[in-house]
């Protein structure tokens, strides 16, 4: 198993000696690598798992462990003066797994309760007591609850419906803000209008909108006819009064999320819609059944943004909104309502359902639908076609990726805190989302824990973890995600084993994780196994992984095994039939071709560097040197001249036509001097700023008068225009310094 | 990204807005020469620029020439009590949070009698514009020394000279908690003016302008050196901040590239003594905004109030038992 799976392994589990002469038909099998792995009640990993209940950002499932560890890292004080509460605190964490393994359900907060008062009873100290204080110390450092379960054929669901309800709060807050911030828009324009009315005015009105306290001090009969007259313009047109109204009652009654406070439901108020469904086609006839409400919703909150604007025209949007149907709705209108959530399980639903979540799927609606598959290599009889053999329903999400415009997400149970984030896209996904999960629940392999089992599903490249986001972006680098296996670029994990032989000698070796261990965990798998004792190991055997790669030709009829063990941790090696390896070689295709998608060994690019290699190498070849050639040359790198500095662009001076009167326009500080002298001759264009519009609209003294008293210089009056002028040499003497 | 619905339709009624739209009846009563003109046509053209609906924009003022400023926009406007501009434009904020809210205000509103106001403006940090009008007099009242008057000038209130040292609005700003944009723009460069204003409304957050304004009654030729000798006008530049025209880099050579984000930098710059900068000298988006923070998870709609006020009531209402016999009936 991958380290990060099972992180702790005791060491009186490791596999002892094989004892000769076992009967190998009455033994359960189970990989060799599974032999550290026997009391996982005993071990600290990703279950029990929390389903944290939070309106903040944090993680929706958290592994026991992490909150554990949390409250170890806020309160124990460092070195050996924290060492008796960490311990402590781990106490606690063991008794919360017993419990919640031996089948119990409950909050944290309360398996915190019932399991500290047992420890505490267990100490027989008196009360405030070293442990009492540091349980309580413990506790109060707890600062998430939520329930706490296990891995089991229940988790699947459990955990989706989990995550759904989460993302289903914060998209309700999200609505609500924005319908709120409507409602509150639209009830101020008719209050506004209100204020101004006659209604309004009247003395009693005015009365009641003082209040009481200071009543006694106003004439309202006098104050009301005063407002009366000074009244400005009419009131809003009754149609658009009409249509606020409709909008705001359509916008209150909606039933698409609930009020958000349990007391702001007014009474006779419908329940809101549900939006959990057994089947695709109750999900789909309630979408039919409410589309008339989603499209009276949508329709009365587009009037609301253009009303709040002030910008409906009825002669314009009046035939838009007569004409509305399903056509009209927008993406970003049909995310705002809450998605349809839809849990299946495979094999216990028909097989039409599955059909028709496709199609559901492929509807572009806002569905999510879970797939718990519980069983991926499907039965062995009757016997299946030889392509068909151990395959069962693992590919449901790999060809789900085909309808491209949905989420599609694939996980074992054992993976899903760690791909928590990508399962929470899938679910905030505005479009259509698949997850399928395999639960490790597996009826017909009751000797291993659904947690081993799910993980080995990964770790077997069985059920591998992947994510498709049609959104993330436009390639399939940007939309395909295969992290979260084990060793990505291999096509099987390697890892190491190590066990002692009859004569109590230690043995190491790589050993690979491969589908054919996965396989052999299945009862009904083996009758084609055959286990053998180290008695009966041969130099004919060869281990099933290496002769994946080759044919059974090639193999020289050498017989493939896996190690696997019994009960009794005995290490076997297990023949395996060729069927199993041929189901093994076609898992290995269906991986290699995932790895593909996620950019590793993808033959594309292989070919494309391949080509580019050659091609290079020939370049190479007929660009080399002759021997002897002085080495210089070779070494010779060009140089590249630094571009000169850019300049900045310099602008002619404006031109002053001939002698003319000119005036830097764009440098004009509005300050109406020259305008008060001359507004025929200087006048404010557009962007107000004067120019000199006709130079003759007024005299030479006037164009001087105004160079003198612009604030910024910027008027150049140029020389006289009418040789007639009285005073013009003064006047030519006093330009000069514009000019 | 596709557009919305709404926004298809709103398109169908858009409408391209000229700067008439924006200039109301009345015709401006200042001084000719007077540099709150050119601060009116830059905002005029700025409004027109970003197709600002009237009906949503907002510019509030307290009192003095600059708070005129209102009265000449066509669009709402709020002529407010002396030094009070920006606690009526934060409430009008709060409240309406879609409206674009420009203040408006002088040396005297905002340095003296609001200075208060003033220093908490920055410190919430609300999504509004503030333009302050600094000619360095009172102008209104007829010439009396203001906070930011030059040591020594003679004023009807210092006829021996004012002994103070003037404040300095620029650093006063850079110094105070949540600053997010402090800009300093003179009213004689407009090409200037407009895209410091421009870049001071594009902001989310308090965007304080400072515009040296000129007052060709009681300050009359104070600035002749700086608008006669471009040197005088160190510009800041940088690819956050101003990007200069050819036309204005050609006559203003004395140019600092000046990272808007560099608050050291910011502070020596407000503190230059001999030459005036003139630029965006600190901008920082990420600073919180108080409208953002107060904004709550929903909005209070009168229902909403009515439900939050019925829960706190019900906690000490005493219900009557239903079927329990009244007392003294038994």
């Amino acid at each position: 198993m991958a380290q990060a799976s099972m992180p702790l392994a005791r060491p009186t589990d490791t596999p002892d000696a094989p004892e000769a002469g076992s009967a190998p038909e009455a033994v359960a099998l189970r990989p060799a690598l599974f032999a550290r792995y026997g009391a996982l009640e005993q071990l600290r990993y990703d279950f029990p798992l929390v389903l944290v209940e939070d309106d903040g950002d944090g993680p929706v499932l958290q592994p026991l462990t992490q909150v554990m560890d949390a409250i170890v890292r806020q309160t124990a004080a460092p070195g050996p003066a924290g060492e008796a509460l960490r311990q402590l605190v781990l106490r606690l964490e063991d008794a919360i797994r017993q419990r919640v393994a031996g089948g119990e359900s409950d909050t944290l907060a309360n398996l915190c309760r019932t399991c500290a008062a047992d420890l505490l009873a267990a100490s027989q100290e008196p009360p405030f007591g070293p442990t009492a204080t540091n349980l309580d110390r413990a506790r109060e450092a707890l600062h998430v609850d939520g329930l706490v379960i296990d891995c089991d054929g229940a988790t699947p669901k459990a955990v989706l419906a989990h995550a759904w309800k989460s993302v289903h709060a914060a998209k309700a807050k999200e609505f609500r803000k924005k319908i709120d911030g409507l409602i509150l828009r639209l009830t101020d324009i008719l209050k506004a209008d209100f204020t101004r009315s006659d209604e309004a005015h009247t003395p009693a009105a005015l009365e009641s909108a003082i209040g009481a306290s200071y009543g006694a001090a106003f004439d309202f009969h006098a104050l009301s006819r005063v407002l009366s007259r000074g009244r400005a313009g009419e009131g809003l047109p009754k149609e658009r009064e009409r249509r606020i109204h409709w909008v705001l009652f359509v916008l209150r009654s909606q039933r698409f999320y609930g009020p958000g406070r349990s007391s702001e439901r007014k009474p006779g108020q419908p329940e809101p819609h549900g939006f959990i469904f057994e089947s695709c086609a109750a999900a789909l006839d309630a979408f039919r059944e409410r589309l008339p409400a989603v499209l009276e919703f949508v329709k009365a909150l587009t009037i609301a943004e253009l009303e709040i604007e002030n910008k409906y025209r009825a002669e314009l949007h009046d035939p838009v909104f007569e004409r509305f149907d399903e056509s009209d709705l927008s993406a970003e209108q049909l995310a705002l309502l809450p998605a349809s959530l839809v849990c299946l399980r495979d094999g216990r639903t028909d097989t039409a359902e599955t059909v028709q979540a496709f199609e559901a799927l492929a509807s572009g609606l806002s569905i999510k639908v879970l797939i718990q598959t519980d069983d991926i290599l499907g039965g062995t009889s009757p016997e299946p076609s030889r392509t068909a053999f151990g395959v069962g329903s693992a590919r449901l999400a790999a060809m789900a990726m085909g309808l491209n415009s949905a989420y599609v997400f694939q996980a074992s149970s054992a993976h899903l805190c760690r791909a928590r984030e990508r399962l929470i896209a899938g679910l905030r996904h505005d479009g259509p989302a698949l997850f399928c999960v395999f639960s490790g629940a597996v009826e017909t392999a009751p000797h291993v824990a659904p947690y081993l089992l799910a993980a080995a599903a990964t770790e077997s490249r069985a059920f591998p973890t992947f994510s498709y986001d049609p959104s993330a972006g436009p390639d399939w680098a940007a939309r395909f995600d295969l992290t979260g296996n084990p060793q990505l670029t291999a096509d099987w994990p390697l890892h190491r084993l190590e066990y002692q032989d009859q004569a109590m000698q230690r043995h190491g070796e790589e050993v690979a994780f491969s589908y054919i261990d996965f396989a052999a965990c299945d009862r009904r798998y083996a009758r084609f196994c055959q286990p053998g004792a180290e008695a009966e190991w041969g130099e004919d055997m060869v281990p099933a992984s290496a002769c994946l790669e080759s044919t059974p030709e090639a193999n020289g009829g050498r017989r493939p095994y896996v190690l696997t063990v019994g009960p009794d941790d005995e290490l076997r090696r297990t023949v395996v039939d060729e069927k199993i390896i041929e189901a093994a070689r076609r898992c290995n295709d269906a991986w290699r071709r995932l790895q593909e998608l996620g950019g590793i060994n993808n033959s594309h690019a292989l070919r494309l560097l391949a080509r580019e290699r050659a091609v290079w190498e020939a370049e190479r070849e007929r660009e080399a040197p002759p021997p002897g050639a002085p080495e210089a040359a070779a070494s010779a790198v060009p140089t590249v001249e630094p571009p000169a500095e850019a300049e900045v662009a310099e602008v002619a001076e404006p031109a002053a036509a001939g002698d003319g009167p000119w005036i830097e326009v764009s440098r004009c500080t509005t300050c109406n001097e020259c305008t008060q002298i001359n507004n025929r001759i200087f006048v404010y264009n557009d962007d107000m700023q004067a120019e000199i519009v006709d130079p003759d609209a007024g005299t030479y003294r006037e164009m001087v008068e105004a160079a003198e008293s612009c604030q910024v210089s910027i008027i150049h009056p140029g020389q006289p225009r009418n040789p007639d002028e009285p005073n013009l040499e003064d006047l030519i003497a006093r330009a000069e310094s514009f000019n | 990204m596709t557009a919305t619905m709404t926004q298809c339709l709103l398109r169908l009624v858009e409408e391209d807005y000229t700067l008439a739209d924006y200039q109301s009846d009345i015709a401006p009563r200042w001084c000719a020469g007077c540099g709150d003109s050119a601060i009116l046509t830059a905002i005029q053209r700025l409004c027109r620029e970003e197709n600002l609906p009237p009906e949503k924009t907002v510019f509030v003022s307290g009192i003095g020439c600059s708070s005129r400023l209102p009265h000449y926009m066509n669009a709402y406007g709020f002529h407010g009590m002396h030094g009070r501009a920006l606690p009526v434009a934060e409430g009008i904020k709060m409240r309406r949070p879609d409206l674009h809210v420009f203040v408006t205000t002088g040396d005297g509103d905002c340095c003296s009698i609001g200075a208060a106001h003033w220093i908490h403006a920055i410190r919430y940090n609300m999504n509004m514009t503030v333009l302050l009008h600094d000619n360095q007099v009172y102008g209104l009242t007829k010439n009396q020394a203001s906070p930011t008057s030059p040591r020594g000038l003679q004023t009807n209130t210092t006829p021996r000279g004012a002994c103070l040292e003037p404040l300095n609005p620029l650093s006063v700003t850079l110094g105070v908690a949540n600053v997010s944009f402090v800009a300093q723009a003179v009213d004689w460069i407009p090409g200037l003016l407009y895209d410091i204003i421009a870049q001071a409304h594009r902001h989310r957050g308090l965007a304080f302008v400072r515009i040296l304004q000129r007052c060709p009654e009681f300050m009359d030729h104070f600035y002749d050196d700086a608008v006669r000798d471009p040197t005088k006008t160190r510009i800041l530049v940088h690819g956050d901040g101003l990007r200069l025209s050819p036309e204005v880099s050609r006559i203003y050579r004395n140019q600092e590239a000046h990272d808007p984000l560099d608050m050291a930098r910011a502070r020596a710059l407000a503190s230059l003594g001999d030459e005036i900068p003139v630029g965006v000298l600190y901008r920082d988006p990420s600073v919180p905004c108080y409208d953002d923070l107060r904004a709550g998870e929903r909005p209070n709609t009168p229902d909403l109030i009515r439900t939050v006020l019925d829960e706190e009531f019900d906690k000490v209402t005493i219900w009557p038992q239903i079927g329990a016999t009244p007392l003294g009936a038994e």
